[in-house]
């Protein structure tokens, strides 16, 4: 059974000198079955707000519901929900199997049922073998502890889980692989599921729907290719990948075409772009920001006359892309800007002068100074 | 559906969903502080400023106790001496302990383990036994003394008489020095080596390094060690006793007021002025020291290079056996004068299993009580340290600090203080008067020695992950169900080598229980301490190597369980 968790006006300041707000009345909804990830910058208030969801702190105001059930102010332990830490919290004092039965203990469950429900979540977390020698979990490998940790959420078929960047601790190959694995039991047993994380690609891998958080707001929620592609603002976009940002004045617009005074140029860019949610009603005259991803830039070598010139400062080759990174001049100030390119551009190196050319059919539109 | 969270009705299950087990089980140690801790502190202070005698009024106020140190010869030398020997011993053990701790840890040297684990044995055993044993080898008779004066006779000197400040401050040296030596180890041996290494590679000599790094980044271990020595020299009752003779320090003029003429009133002005001293000394350790506590930046580690130089391995060598075999001389000295009769001019004479065999007769009911008081008290400490350690560690109440701070008050108390302000809230004549009951010496050994095991508790229950407990929450278990399963377990062998440690250091408690006992509640410490006040050495050696024996095989036993080694569970301080 998997429920439906629904936020409403949640609140929570930390008292002390100055308090933090670390949740500003939130209020969303997380469907049944969904797994959803919580992405955000360090002290967004992601975590908050699972512990929140969990019960382990108590809300400053607001309410939160599972299903129509306002538990608010019930104490985790009656909440039925399974939560997976970070530092995974595996009782170094118990072994492997009782560490998974510790939820079945406490509902007092027989011993013929914990032992059949041990074996049965452990089978599906891909552990069965590490119950015939049963040690501590402190014998285990990072990534077998992650999935103890996993399989002793959820033994007692818990009504929500909770998942506390539970891939930090592991190295970046592991890392991926775990992320498909958890995707991969969440369909399976279709309990309700928060993840939390910092990591960008990985919520974008691995949740149904993201919600990206900064400074105790969510700034956005939707499924990762929304994201992507219709950033609600220039922060999302920057957080979503990489964009990099040229702020201007709009000209003139005609439809969706607009013609924009951006202040590195010596000329108007006139293009076609997304116009996100936060620059909606922006007209003739407005300052904004227009923002391009690196894949949609071009350099070109040797500048001419009315071309946006910059200075190559290091090459990466990472591949799929060659990155340049370019240094604007703009009013007496550099500005770094990121350009993925196909492939080595022949003729330029570190250091030269090059030109930097915008498309005409893609890009972005944002209301000014949200880039930070 | 829209629910408003401030409907009364919610309010009131928002209440009544509450887990409260907690807050029950968090009143019980809180009751027993009030009772126990606060009321005789309180009566204490007020004691102090009321006129000389027993009785106990609310007024009128006056600083006439307080004026004895102005006016009483006694009064001002005691002040003095307390003074000049508290800081020569803190002066002493640093003298001793600082190059000891260094050449431990850095000289590649033999019998490291041997150093470290005998090097704790002074603070172990019971400090009056060794001051009475220093009499046999330093005293008039001595036969230590005798060689020492042949050699200083040489330079037209002689040892000083052992009765008097000299053989107050020798003996407290000896004893304390381990506090010192164990701590600058510790120091030496963590700090990080890519410093000094850093500092050779910049072109410092080692001279340089010492004093410029590694001196610097130990200083904060040693000012604590000071701290340490300078608390119990202050408190150390039995050794000036013993060793004192007309040279009184606060302790002794405490017990001299208590049990001279039962002044009640001016020994607790006594006690203020000497917790005043030490809390000024708490103050100025923290004021000098926490302005130089340093982060360690980075985390590699790796071992330091030690010093291999012949010369200097054979003077740590030397230096080390030397200190350990004149700080385990008197405990020597006491095993062997058990078996004879008398101490002569060039040692023990006359064989004898008497002294032995007198034990049953007349240390029967002492041993019994001993073991009943200390095994009762440790266990009693130990829920109380470990219930406030959970209260002030885990929930971290508004009052937390000062839940903290007053419960290891004592810590800094001497043990006459404790007792004085046990009596003035349950001697004779108080709502619960207690004065010659078992419970008395409880209620003194709980407050003097919960600071321990709270320390103990406090240290283990720091190191465990909070998320422990809240993933126990979250599987469904309530506080208490929690509190068993996970947290005891976890930090139980914290508290259990915090438990034994604390039955050790009562079964040699003597300046608490010299205010307290009856006929009826004498203890073993009380015993010998008799024994050696009547010149009968040899019964007192005997009692005294079933004493040692006593907390030795606790000690032992602890640590052959618990498989750990002596000197860690003496780091906790």
């Amino acid at each position: 059974m998997s429920s439906r968790i629904r936020y409403k006006e949640v609140e929570k300041i930390f008292p002390g000198d100055p308090p933090v707000h670390a949740l500003k009345k939130v209020s969303f909804t997380i469907e049944p079955g969904e797994l959803f990830c919580l992405l955000g910058p360090s002290g967004c208030g992601k975590t908050t707000l699972l512990r929140c969801t969990a019960g382990l702190e108590t809300l400053s105001s607001g309410s939160i519901f599972y299903n129509d059930q306002d538990v608010t102010s019930i104490p985790p332990f009656r909440r039925n929900i399974g939560m997976v830490f970070q530092s995974y919290a595996l009782y170094p004092h118990l072994n492997v199997f009782e560490n998974v039965a510790y939820g079945l203990r406490v509902r007092k469950v027989d011993q013929a049922t914990v032992k059949r429900k041990v074996e049965e979540i452990m089978e599906l977390v891909g552990l069965p073998d590490v119950l015939k020698r049963n040690p501590s979990p402190t014998a285990l490998s990072g990534g077998q502890q992650q999935r103890v940790a996993v399989a002793r959420a959820l033994v007692y078929d818990p009504q929500i889980l909770l998942l506390d960047e539970p891939l930090a601790n592991l190295d970046a190959k592991l890392r991926r692989h775990m992320r498909a694995e958890i995707r991969r039991i969440q369909k399976v047993t279709n309990i309700t599921t928060i993840f939390v994380t910092h990591d960008q690609e990985e919520a974008m891998a691995i949740g149904d729907r993201l919600a990206i958080m900064r400074d105790g707001i969510i700034e956005q929620i939707g499924s990762s290719d929304e994201i992507y592609h219709n950033p609600a603002n220039a922060f999302v976009s920057n957080f979503i990948g990489k964009m990099n940002f040229f702020p201007g004045r709009i000209v003139s617009m005609d439809g969706d075409h607009y013609q924009i005074q951006l202040d590195s140029a010596g000329y108007d860019l006139r293009f076609t772009p997304k116009v996100a949610s936060d620059a909606q009603g922006a007209k003739a005259g407005d300052r904004i920001t227009v923002g391009f991803r690196p894949e949609h830039l071009q350099i070109a070598p040797s500048p001419t006359e009315g071309q946006v010139r910059g200075r190559v400062r290091i090459i990466q080759h990472l591949g799929q892309v060659v990155r340049y990174e370019v240094a604007l001049e703009q009013g007496g100030t550099e500005r770094a800007i990121e350009v993925d390119m196909r492939r080595l551009v022949p003729g330029v190196l570190e250091g030269d002068e090059i030109a930097v050319q915008f498309p005409q059919d893609v890009g972005f539109l944002f209301a000014e100074g949200g880039e930070e | 559906m829209a629910v408003r969270p401030n409907e009364p009705e919610s309010r009131l299950r928002r209440f009544l969903s509450k887990d409260f087990t907690p807050y029950l089980v968090f009143s019980v140690p809180l009751i027993f502080m009030v009772i126990f801790l606060f009321w005789p502190l309180v009566t204490t202070f007020i004691r102090a400023f009321l006129p000389a005698g027993r009785h106990f009024t609310f007024g009128p106020f006056s600083l006439n106790n307080f004026e004895r140190f102005a006016t009483s010869n006694l009064y001002r030398m005691s002040l003095r001496n307390s003074f000049i020997v508290s800081f020569a011993v803190v002066f002493c053990t640093m003298l001793i302990g600082v190059p000891m701790g260094y050449f431990v840890a850095r000289v590649k040297m033999p019998f490291k383990n041997l150093i470290l684990s005998l090097g704790i044995l002074p603070v172990i055993l019971p400090s009056f036994v060794g001051a009475f044993s220093w009499i046999l080898l330093l005293g008039r008779q001595g036969l230590v003394r005798q060689w020492i004066n042949a050699f200083l006779g040489l330079f037209g000197l002689e040892l000083p008489s052992i009765y008097g400040l000299f053989g107050v401050i020798f003996v407290m040296t000896v004893t304390y020095y381990p506090f010192v030596f164990l701590l600058a180890y510790g120091a030496f041996e963590a700090a990080n080596p890519l410093l000094e290494e850093a500092a050779m590679i910049m072109g410092a000599r080692r001279s340089r390094i010492l004093r410029t790094v590694t001196l610097p980044l130990v200083l904060p271990s040693l000012g604590a060690g000071a701290i340490l020595v300078f608390i119990r020299a202050m408190g150390n009752f039995g050794i000036p006793a013993i060793l004192g003779g007309e040279e009184y320090v606060l302790p002794t003029l405490i017990y001299f007021r208590v049990n001279g003429f039962y002044d009640l009133n001016g020994a607790a002005a006594i006690s203020l002025v000497s917790v005043a001293i030490t809390g000024g000394a708490l103050l100025l350790q923290k004021f000098v020291i926490s302005k130089r506590e340093y982060e360690t930046i980075g985390a590699s580690r790796s071992q330091f290079a030690q010093h291999t130089h012949p010369a200097i391995r054979i003077i740590a060598t030397v230096f080390c056996l030397l200190v350990l075999l004149i700080s385990l001389a008197p405990q020597i000295t006491m095993v062997v004068m058990s078996f004879f009769t008398r101490w002569g001019r060039t040692g023990p004479e006359g064989f004898t299993w008497a002294n032995y065999a007198r034990i049953p007769e007349i240390a029967g009911k002492p041993i019994l009580n001993s073991l009943y008081l200390s095994t009762t008290a440790s266990l009693l400490c130990a829920v109380l340290g470990c219930l406030v350690a959970y209260i002030t560690e885990r929930r971290k109440p508004r009052g937390a600090l000062i839940l903290d701070l007053a419960i290891m008050a004592p810590f800094i108390l001497p043990g006459t203080v404790v007792s004085v302000a046990v009596i003035s809230a349950f001697g004779s004549g108080s709502i619960f008067a207690l004065g010659g009951t078992y419970t008395i010496i409880l209620i003194s050994y709980m407050i003097r020695r919960t600071p321990y095991v709270f320390r103990s508790a406090v240290a283990s229950l720091s190191q465990l992950d909070p998320t422990l407990e809240e993933a126990s929450m979250i599987a469904g278990a309530n506080w208490l169900y929690t509190f068993r399963r996970v947290s005891l377990p976890l930090i139980l062998p914290g508290i259990i080598s915090g438990t034994i440690l604390t039955f050790a250091t009562l079964l040699q408690e003597l300046s608490t229980t010299i205010l307290l006992y009856s006929a009826r509640t004498r203890t073993l410490p009380i015993l010998i301490w008799g024994a050696v006040a009547d010149g009968k050495f040899g019964e007192a050696s005997a009692l005294s190597t079933l004493l040692i024996t006593m907390v030795f095989i606790v000690v032992y036993v602890m640590n052959r369980f618990l498989g750990k080694s002596i000197t860690s569970s003496f780091k906790v301080g």
